[in-house]
């Protein structure tokens, strides 16, 4: 049992579109290749097959949304393992930015600002006025959600109004008495408030905290200088949460009080794309655009696992509420199971079929026998009559002078056809070789 | 001494040992390179598909399937001397479809704008300091990538003691060498995008990006090839120069909330763990 715990079901996305799951041992030498597994095939994946938002859709977390570039989005199940369902969401222009889920309906956002609620009597869309970068709807009240984006600050809205109930407002100009550029990048609900307390990161470098019951300017402003802040999820504790950077770093942030940044997660070539935090051992797990999953020790800070995923990676999600095996595992012990099961009828096989080795001399063998005869033949008719010397003589130049320039064609016709094949498999190679084509 | 006189010794060893003993590798910083995960050619089949799928679908992929013809700007950081003026000038002239121009005090995303709109498929900016140029912004465009360099050891063709008038107009062949992790071959597409798809063979012109310890060398050659055919004549073109690179971002140019795929600041002692480690 506890084994099965300190597994962790991760499942990543990628620019490219590709969509994998990874299971996670704490146990470091069972982390191998085989804990990786593709859900989508990558050979059908198409230019804008982009994943930019993916999100659990239930909190059983058995469903996953995925937004894609093309506006397409899907839903995937993770019990029976396809994707159920897809919504193509062409109501306006720009990516999908935001996916969110409230008994069913579906709320979709794009980039372009545009938020809308499908639901089967009625749809409502909703413009939030400017350009969006994120809509997140709350776990625990699932019929709010938050929009922000860039000149469009942090807006609270409830499923069946059409005006915001929460509108976030703008610091103070500074001494210049310039006004403050907003650009929210992602925004959180901190757990075990009720959807009061709210969490906006921005790629002007700051983090700021609003308390929606208290006042529509932040309680806590946290200003990270000259770092565009990516990503921001609640961590373990009180009021923390940790936030992903544009340059690669990783920061818990404090906001009690006046707000400060705590502790860094180091190890990151490339910008952070999206964090999560796993409980029970805590883990911080993090996905950037240098092709990298990362899993960090909460209180330690130590890098635990890290794994190239051969794509720029874009979303993570971590399963905390159940789990889901991975599929050939399965596949792999019915394998193994047909093998042994095989192996009788491959013997069989085996013995029936041609070695390459052997090919050659079964050919001589063919080649020997008529000049042996042919040996065989001249001590033979030495002893009988001189008209059958003859006769023999002439069989045998006959057969001499086909025989020997036969092979020799055969032997070079061989020869030819090896070296084809050798070149052949040499083009075919290189043609495979990534480097070759680049 | 003892060990010249091994040296002796062995040397001699060697000679009568006689040619058929194969010439062993020897053992260089290059040689005992770090294994690197992201290295595609050792990667396994799936692995493998999927670069290959990532490197299709790309923002460099519409340049290597040839739709279209590159159209390069260069620019410098402004009021630059003389040296990285010339040195502009001849990779204009180096670089087919090319033009150099001033930078009139425009920002670089200004630049990147007026570049878009112009159909400009590549921006380079020279940077300079102690009228030695320094620094080298390649930026592809319309959507990126966009890496920056470290230039160094930078040599014109005067100072080369070559001619600059000797560059043809014929488009030059390209030769990317031992660019060979993901973030290498990303670079190497990057650099190979600047110049025409298809060389001009009549010009034996080359042009080589050599990556050696992640520095790259760039050289520019004409060759000859000598009667028999089996082997060619090198001649030196210039100018040379070697890169360094220092981060490569996604999208254009967007240094403050650009979002990086490979950053060396800030972080170099967590990733050159070790001398045999190279990121190219």
């Amino acid at each position: 049992m506890l084994l099965e715990n300190s597994d962790v079901d991760i499942f990543v996305a990628s620019k490219i579109g590709s969509f994998k799951h990874i299971k996670y041992h704490s146990e470091a030498s069972k982390n191998t290749k085989k804990c990786i597994e593709n859900l989508v095939d990558i050979k059908k994946l198409q230019k804008d097959d982009t994943i930019t938002r993916m999100v659990w859709a239930n909190e059983e977390q058995t469903e996953i949304l995925i937004g894609r570039r093309n506006q397409q989005v899907q839903t995937y199940n993770t019990e029976q393992a396809k994707f159920t369902q897809t919504v193509t969401a062409d109501y306006a222009k720009g990516d999908v930015v935001g996916l969110g889920k409230y008994k069913r309906r579906l709320i979709t956002a794009l980039a372009s600002g545009v938020v809308k609620i499908w639901s089967k009597k009625d749809e409502v869309v909703i413009n939030t006025g400017a350009e969006l970068d994120t809509l997140k709807s709350c776990e625990e009240n699932r019929s709010v959600f938050a929009t922000g984006g860039k000149e469009n600050d942090i807006k609270l809205w409830l499923i069946g109004e059409h005006r915001p109930i929460f509108q976030a407002k703008n610091l103070a100009n500074d001494w210049l008495q310039l006004r403050q550029p907003v650009w929210v990048t992602d925004l959180c609900f901190l757990p075990g408030e009720g959807g009061r307390l709210v969490v906006g990161c921005s790629r002007y470098g700051y983090v700021r905290l609003y308390d929606t019951r208290a006042q529509r300017r932040p309680v806590v402003n946290v200003e990270f200088k000259a770092m565009a802040a990516t990503c921001v999820t609640p961590s373990f504790d009180d009021k923390q949460v940790l936030v992903g950077f544009g340059r690669g770093q990783l920061h818990q942030v404090d906001l009690r009080g006046k707000g400060r940044p705590d502790k860094g997660y180091k190890g990151s070539a490339g910008a952070i794309t999206c964090v999560a935090a796993a409980p029970a051992p805590r883990r911080i797990l993090s996905v950037g655009l240098d092709r990298h999953l990362r899993v960090h020790d909460y209180d330690s800070k130590a890098l635990l696992y890290k794994q190239y995923l051969t794509s720029k990676l874009t979303g993570l999600l971590v399963q905390t509420a159940t789990s889901t095996p991975l599929q050939h595992h399965d596949d792999e012990a019915v394998k193994e199971e047909e093998e042994v099961k095989e192996e009788d009828d491959l013997d069989a096989l085996f013995e029936e079929m041609d070695t390459v080795l052997e090919k050659p001399k079964k050919k001589r063998a063919e080649e020997k026998p008529p000049t042996t005869e042919a040996k065989k033949l001249k001590p033979s008719t030495e002893g009988s009559t001189e008209v059958d010397l003859e006769q023999a003589e002439e069989l045998e130049d006959s057969e001499d002078a086909e025989d020997p320039e036969e092979a020799i064609k055969k032997l070079l016709k061989s020869t030819e056809k090896k070296k084809k094949r050798m070149e052949k498999k040499k083009k075919e190679k290189r043609a495979k070789s990534v480097f070759f084509n680049a | 001494m003892a060990r010249g006189k091994d040296k002796k010794k062995r040397k001699l060893e060697k000679k009568q040992e006689g040619d058929d003993v194969p010439k062993k590798i020897p053992h260089t910083l290059e040689s005992l390179r770090e294994k690197d995960e992201t290295i595609v050619a050792n990667a396994e089949a799936e692995e493998q598909e999927e670069a290959q799928k990532d490197l299709e679908l790309d923002e460099l992929s519409s340049y290597y399937q040839n739709s279209y013809e590159p159209k390069v700007l260069i620019t410098y950081s402004d009021n630059p001397h003389t040296k990285t003026r010339i040195f502009g000038k001849e990779l204009a002239r180096l670089i087919p479809n090319s033009i150099s121009r001033y930078r009139q005090r425009s920002s670089v995303k200004k630049i990147v704008t007026s570049a878009k709109r112009e159909d400009v498929t590549d921006v380079i900016i020279i940077n300079e300091n102690q009228k030695n140029p320094n620094g080298f912004l390649l930026i592809h465009l319309p959507d990126g990538p966009t890496a920056h360099f470290r230039l160094s050891s930078c040599k014109i063709t005067p100072e080369l003691r070559k001619d600059y008038k000797d560059i043809t107009i014929h488009r030059p062949e390209v030769i990317l060498n031992n660019f060979s992790t993901r973030l290498g071959l990303t670079v190497g597409r990057m650099l190979g995008a600047l110049f025409h798809y298809e060389p001009e063979f009549r010009g034996r012109r080359a042009v080589t990006f050599h990556n050696q310890r992640d520095y790259i060398f760039f050289r520019h050659h004409r060759y000859e090839f000598t009667k028999d055919g089996r082997r060619a004549k090198l001649a030196e073109l210039g100018p040379r120069f070697t890169l360094r690179l220092v981060s490569l971002q996604q999208g254009t140019f967007d240094s403050k909330t650009g979002d990086y795929e490979w950053i060396i600041a800030g972080r170099r002692h967590q990733l050159e763990t070790s001398r045999r480690r190279f990121f190219l």
